[in-house]
């Protein structure tokens, strides 16, 4: 790093500096800001941060708690499947809230106008986002799998609990371009009313909420479709519960992805055309 | 080499022609002052020149740079109608977060002390009223130390002693040896700040000079008499631009109404029921568009 003479000079040519002028703008302390303030941001709404982190919990005390002593016949525990599906719903949430709403809110406030006119990096805009999500969905995951093994019992190897872990979270990741694409596609007001109008019946179908057999029949013929549900037998997997189809979830996933990160593009493209055009 | 050098600007928004063709020249250190009523042009004409909204024609450059360059980035700050800030954040948060995007910042402490938000540094956004927000605006227009400040009606919203201390800042700032672009519907914010005056209308630069050229050119009082004056004659009088009869009074449009009244008391003619007010924005703008198109 130059000290400060040094940065004056290099600078003072074409600048007409102040005489408290201090060095910025390096890479870290950007990327460290922006996704710092991505957390709070939604952290202090509360219509976000308490149903996204609380309600998976809460479902879990209310639903799996009183049968995780449980073990299926083949020797796996109940306490264990019912909370790998609810982190896994909460983990949906997270994609499709933290991203849409928050996209959504700025493209209404004007936020975008004035960041565009600053020289933040495109990429490291982005960046933020997917920090704060993964560390929404880290803090998820950390709170629930700390209630689940307190209260209810819940007994994993730590390679286990680990590899849940890193398959939800990475999971998370191409479900969250559906988020972005919401963001970018919806009208500011009504991203959070499409999000919750399609989040509970998409995490019901896709067997997060009851098991899949449980579904009623013309359910369960929708359920191979649901990205989300792939999502969960990754989940499942982690926990041992295979069923033979990695390859095909994971192409599922790549999909999915791909396809919502084209409208994404699309959507954003569309909106600074909007804007800036 | 100029700040910005911008020619033969237009811009269409459909059938809307939100700026017909301007050229602008800003050299090191001027202050510049867009004046204009609403609607004019000035946002349009700032967007573009910040290279926020394409242009339908025409070219610019900042820092000999196109406008989107990264590097000219770093060295601009700006104040933009319509746009906002996460409400959920604190004062010094959103300050700070901008202070890692510039290459270059000011010390936090004295960008706080010189927009006059210390005492809000732990205010939620959503908190603050409307000056205070245009402040926080101006707040982050410092954070990169900017070597250009382009301010879109900075001081709407503020009261008048905020908008005095507003004042004091840029001219603070100018004497850094920083150029400014302000845009302002006041001729007196125009008059006060700009060391050269560039007047819109209906997306034209329909006059250009220091701040007395203009305001010559501008009839800054309306002289209403009842009066045996004729009108013809009243037409002659210096410093009068446009004299209009409404029933049995004279409606006359001055830059000068002292001289205006001095030579119709001394040459004797009638006068009762006399008042004069200052002009509106308005009314100057009219004068000057008839000019422009005569």
């Amino acid at each position: 790093m130059n000290n400060g003479s040094d940065f004056r000079q290099e600078q003072a040519s074409a600048r007409h500096l102040s005489p408290t002028a201090q060095r910025s703008g390096q890479l870290g302390p950007m990327l460290f800001q922006q996704a710092r303030s991505e957390f709070i941001k939604l952290w202090r709404i509360p219509m976000f941060s308490i149903p996204t982190l609380l309600f998976p919990i809460l479902l879990f005390l209310l639903f799996g708690a009183p049968n995780a002593r449980e073990t299926l016949p083949d020797g796996t525990s109940v306490g264990t499947i019912i909370m790998a599906s609810f982190a896994a719903y909460g983990l949906l949430g997270v994609a499709f809230f933290s991203f849409g709403i928050g996209v959504a809110n700025e493209r209404g406030q004007g936020w975008m106008r004035l960041i565009r006119a600053t020289p933040l990096p495109a990429w490291v805009y982005f960046a933020g986002k997917i920090a704060m999500a993964l560390a929404f969905a880290t803090l998820l995951l950390l709170l629930l799998f700390l209630v689940a093994a307190l209260v209810a019992g819940v007994r994993m190897a730590l390679a286990t609990w680990l590899l849940l872990g890193l398959t939800l979270v990475l999971g998370m990741l191409p479900l969250a371009t559906a988020g972005f694409a919401l963001g970018y596609w919806a009208r500011p007001n009504s991203a959070a009313a499409i999000a919750n109008l399609i989040y509970l019946p998409i995490a019901y179908a896709s067997g997060f909420l009851v098991p899949v057999q449980s579904l009623p029949p013309f359910v369960q013929t929708l359920t191979p479709y649901l990205p989300p549900y792939h999502y969960g037998q990754l989940a499942w997997r982690a926990i041992g519960i295979d069923d033979g189809q990695l390859g095909l979830h994971i192409a599922w996933l790549i999909g999915t992805g791909l396809i919502f990160g084209l409208l994404a593009v699309w959507g954003y493209r569309r909106d600074t055309g909007k804007q800036f055009g | 080499m100029y700040v910005i050098e911008a020619h033969g600007l237009t811009k269409h928004y459909g059938s809307v022609h939100a700026l017909n063709g301007i050229d602008v020249l800003v050299a090191p250190g001027e202050i510049v002052g867009f004046l204009g009523p609403n609607g004019a042009g000035k946002t349009t004409a700032i967007s573009v020149l910040l290279g926020l909204r394409k242009p339908t024609s025409g070219t610019i450059r900042l820092f000999g740079r196109a406008p989107n360059d990264p590097q000219v980035r770093g060295r601009i700050g700006v104040m933009l109608q319509e746009s906002g800030v996460p409400e959920s954040l604190r004062v010094e948060e959103v300050i700070r977060l901008f202070q890692s995007y510039y290459p270059v910042t000011l010390p936090t402490e004295e960008i706080l002390r010189r927009t006059d938000l210390a005492a809000q540094r732990r205010s939620l956004i959503v908190e603050l009223s409307g000056g205070q927000k245009q402040r926080l605006y101006f707040a982050l227009a410092l954070a990169g130390d900017p070597d250009l400040l382009c301010l879109d009606e900075p001081t709407v919203g503020m009261d008048v002693e905020a908008r005095l201390a507003f004042w004091v800042q840029m001219r603070e700032f100018a004497e850094r040896g920083k150029t400014i672009l302000f845009s302002t519907h006041y001729l007196e914010e125009a008059d006060a700040l700009a060391s050269r005056i560039v007047v819109i209308n209906h997306g034209r630069i329909v006059a250009e000079g220091t701040p007395s050229d203009i305001k010559q050119q501008v009839p800054n009082t309306i002289v209403r008499l009842r009066t045996n004056l004729p009108i013809e004659q009243a037409q002659a009088l210096p410093g009068v631009q446009h004299v209009t009869a409404d029933n049995l009074h004279l409606v006359v449009s001055t830059s000068q109404p002292e001289a205006f009244l001095r030579t119709i008391f001394r040459d004797d003619w009638q006068v009762t029921d006399l008042t004069v007010q200052g002009a509106d924005l308005e009314t100057a703008f009219r004068a000057l568009t008839r000019e422009d198109a005569a």
